[in-house]
């Protein structure tokens, strides 16, 4: 017997899996990474980056990278939103599940969405500037993150869908925040000491810039003990939207 | 004694911590019964099916289903029932697939769903939509794909909100019998709609909700009996009438809709012939004019006005 969480994550696949849905998943980071990455370089031929020179697409890679489990988060709160639009929310609290199966079952196709999108993500990289991570290790380490990051932003944007009532409102949200969190992070240029302070602030409170950091390091193979603690955070994080998320979707009205 | 499967007793609903929407009910269901659960709009039905199927908690009363107390139970509850809910619900996807998945969420062996996607396409007339998604389709035709993936699974109870809203009426006929058709092979059945006939001729036993509680419950037969003294007149009249200075002369249960009277009482042989005495003085022409047996549209006005 198949786990109910399971089934209703292979029905969110089946269902939810759309050109459209795709072409967001893997068109826009693309999209940042062979148009900002080639168009900047010529501006910024070269990024020094923890003893190595590399190019400015190969300091992108790893931001486009961890915004995957971002975008699909977003997806994984727009499932909610879409099932209580045409009625498969309450048809699924009736149905042969456990209340928190279904909320799983957004999660896990989540973060299949992020980790394949992920794994585009390197072979655009690849194919764009000849980059590959030399140990598998490192890939699995990036892969974990990717999973936990999953959790987090999913159940940040599952707490947005339970509250916001109309797809305009959810979709304007989503852009807004995903803007924020994008550019006030270290996926575009690096959080240094020549970055004003106010900005450094909200970057160091972005989530997204413990995962870009982090996935950064693992990629140039440069792990450090900041790295453990960024991952750290992004558990703790994770963990305590994930509870927020149980809580609010409790009170999702059908 | 048969086996009871539905246990409702004094239950009391509320939204807001001071009205009840359902007041006070009690009722049973009996393993293989078709049970009706009538009532104007608001009268309480749905809170009632949506608290028997665990989408609401309880707050007064006790509710068991299936010999389970639904607020200790509300998961092993749902493996065994079905629900065909009010609202229209669907996947994104074409008749087909929305079956496929649905099956497929009850865990239904691949085979045995094959099997009984091709039947509930055949039995719910939509095998020539099977590729159309479901979207696009009428709302008469999301009812039946909605009904019809309910039988794709195994179930002992079935709860069945307004099933009919939109069919035709010989499509109707059609999902009232494969309904009975279950039910007397052992299915157990919860059915709430707002047609009398339908619940005249499906229905083993019904009861009629009013302002959250219920005011009358028994068999078709046994309602007709307890309010069957009564007999409807119709007169159909062409002429301007005053609907109010009607009811004050005749202050049973009168109606008019359209060119149409329609009074429900026990006393027709009085009636009828002031009736007709009233409508002519006022120069109002009658077309037709016939007398009734009470149906239980007329147990239904009786008892809810």
């Amino acid at each position: 017997m198949i786990p109910p969480s399971l089934r209703l994550t292979a029905r969110n696949l089946i269902i939810n899996t759309d050109p459209g849905t795709l072409l967001f998943l893997i068109g826009l980071p693309s999209f940042y990474l062979i148009v900002l990455g080639l168009m900047f370089q010529a501006l910024i031929p070269n990024v020094f980056f923890e003893g190595h020179s590399i190019s400015y697409a190969q300091f992108l890679s790893p931001g486009v990278v961890a915004m995957q489990p971002f975008i699909a988060g977003s997806i994984g709160g727009s499932m909610l939103w879409s099932d209580r639009r045409w009625g498969m929310f309450e048809q699924l609290l009736v149905g042969p599940f456990h209340r928190i199966d279904y909320l799983l079952g957004i999660i896990y196709v989540s973060m299949i969405f992020s980790v394949g999108g992920a794994m585009l993500m390197f072979l655009v990289s690849y194919l764009l500037t000849g980059f590959v991570i030399h140990y598998v290790v490192n890939i699995i380490l990036i892969i974990l993150v990717l999973l936990v990051s999953s959790i987090l932003f999913t159940s940040l944007f599952l707490v947005l869908s339970v509250f916001i009532r109309t797809i305009q409102t959810y979709n304007t949200v989503t852009m807004f925040i995903f803007f924020i969190l994008d550019f006030a992070s270290s996926a575009f240029y690096p959080i240094n000491t020549r970055t004003p302070i106010g900005l450094r602030i909200i970057s160091y409170a972005n989530p997204l810039t413990y995962i870009v950091d982090s996935v950064r390091d693992m990629m140039f193979a440069s792990l450090n003990r900041s790295d453990l603690i960024y991952v750290m955070i992004v558990v703790v994080l994770s963990a305590l939207f994930f509870i927020f998320a149980a809580l609010s979707y409790r009170k999702a009205k059908i | 004694m048969l086996e009871k499967v539905i246990e409702v007793d004094h239950l009391r609903q509320t939204y807001d911590g001071r009205n009840f929407v359902v007041d006070d009910v009690s009722f049973y269901v009996s393993k293989g019964e078709i049970y009706g659960l009538l009532g104007k709009n608001g009268a309480g039905k749905t809170t009632t099916i949506r608290t028997m199927t665990t989408i609401l908690p309880v707050h007064y009363g006790k509710v068991r289903i299936l010999g389970m107390d639904v607020s200790e139970n509300a998961e092993r509850i749902r493996k065994r029932i079905g629900v065909v809910l009010q609202n229209e619900s669907f996947d994104f996807a074409s008749v087909e697939r929305n079956l496929k998945v649905y099956g497929m969420l009850w865990d239904v062996p691949r085979e045995v769903l094959k099997a009984r996607i091709e039947e509930v396409l055949e039995v719910f007339d939509l095998s020539s939509l099977r590729k159309v998604r479901a979207m696009v389709l009428s709302g008469g035709q999301k009812k039946r794909l909605q009904v019809a993936r309910e039988f794709l699974h195994d179930m002992d109870l079935l709860f069945l909100d307004e099933p009919t809203v939109g069919l035709d009426p010989i499509m109707r006929r059609s999902v009232l019998n494969y309904i009975r058709d279950k039910a007397r092979k052992g299915l157990t059945v919860l059915y709430t709609t707002q047609i009398m006939e339908e619940a005249d001729y499906l229905c083993d036993r019904i009861a009629i909700m009013n302002k959250g509680k219920i005011v009358a419950e028994g068999t078709s037969s046994d309602l007709k009996a307890k309010y069957g003294d009564l007999k409807t007149i119709h007169v159909i009249i062409s002429g301007e009438l005053d609907y109010n200075s009607l009811k004050v002369k005749f202050p049973e249960d009168v109606i008019v809709d359209n060119d149409e009277i329609r009074i429900v009482s026990k006393n027709v042989e009085d009636i009828l012939p002031d009736l007709i005495i009233y409508l002519k003085a006022r120069g109002i022409r009658i077309e037709r004019i016939s007398v009734e047996e009470s149906s239980l549209d007329d147990v239904f006005l009786k008892v809810v006005s």
